[in-house]
């Protein structure tokens, strides 16, 4: 069982696999680590040594912005958009898409699920 | 897609050169503008822009944070007053 930044500990998977289970490293960044570290893609976490896990920790905290301080940073600018009331600021207040997708139609992800218009029947 | 860097910031000349003349003079009147695609500059910050949203003019004072965003971001050119019936959500 390897801890690497803070609360994760995926085990029997591959190593490039089980880095991705930390909110902030996907499959290319794992990759990265991996290559960079000379660990073999193949290598699993329960056959890692505990200087490897060592490096792969020091690796993360040194390059990489993982977990808690990565979602605490894109809250911050999520924040300082809507402070500024900017275009984009009004539209992540409304909770709608804020890249100019449309909202006729779709754009569930971003409103919820479909409310019912009270009083409108075939 | 993102503008070149090498082209440096857009600004409208006209709207460069009335800033620059306020920020000289201190100038507290708000300058009016059409020109929504203008990036705001460092140099703008303190000014004030009566920014034209196909209506009416929205006054926007700038400060720093602003600093790279365009005018027209400040000056929302729709009004959404909710739908009919809607008892929450009136502005």
């Amino acid at each position: 069982m390897a801890r690497i930044a803070g609360v994760n500990l995926p085990t029997n998977k591959r190593v490039i696999v089980a880095l991705t289970y930390i909110h902030g490293i996907g499959p290319t960044t794992a990759k990265k680590i991996a290559d960079k570290l000379g660990i073999d893609h193949s290598r699993r976490v329960q056959d890692l040594s505990d200087a490897e896990v060592l490096q792969i920790r020091e690796t993360i905290d040194a390059d990489y912005t993982v977990e808690g301080d990565l979602r605490r940073d894109t809250a911050m600018n999520i924040k300082r958009l809507m402070d500024l009331a900017c275009y984009r600021g009004l539209r992540h207040r409304k909770g709608l898409p804020v890249r100019g997708q449309r909202t006729h139609t779709n754009a569930r992800t971003r409103k919820g699920k479909a409310k019912p218009i009270a009083g409108k029947k075939k | 897609m993102a503008r070149s860097v090498w082209k440096g910031p857009f600004v409208e000349l006209q709207l460069l050169k009335k800033a620059e003349e306020a920020q000289d003079k201190g100038a507290r009147a708000p300058i009016k503008t059409w020109s929504r695609r203008s990036t705001i500059l460092p140099q703008f910050v303190g000014l004030t822009f009566n920014v034209y949203n196909g209506q009416k003019f929205i006054p926007v004072s700038v400060n720093e944070d602003m600093v790279g965003h365009k005018l027209g971001e400040f000056s929302p050119t729709r009004n959404f007053p909710g739908h009919a019936g809607d008892k929450k959500g009136k502005r």
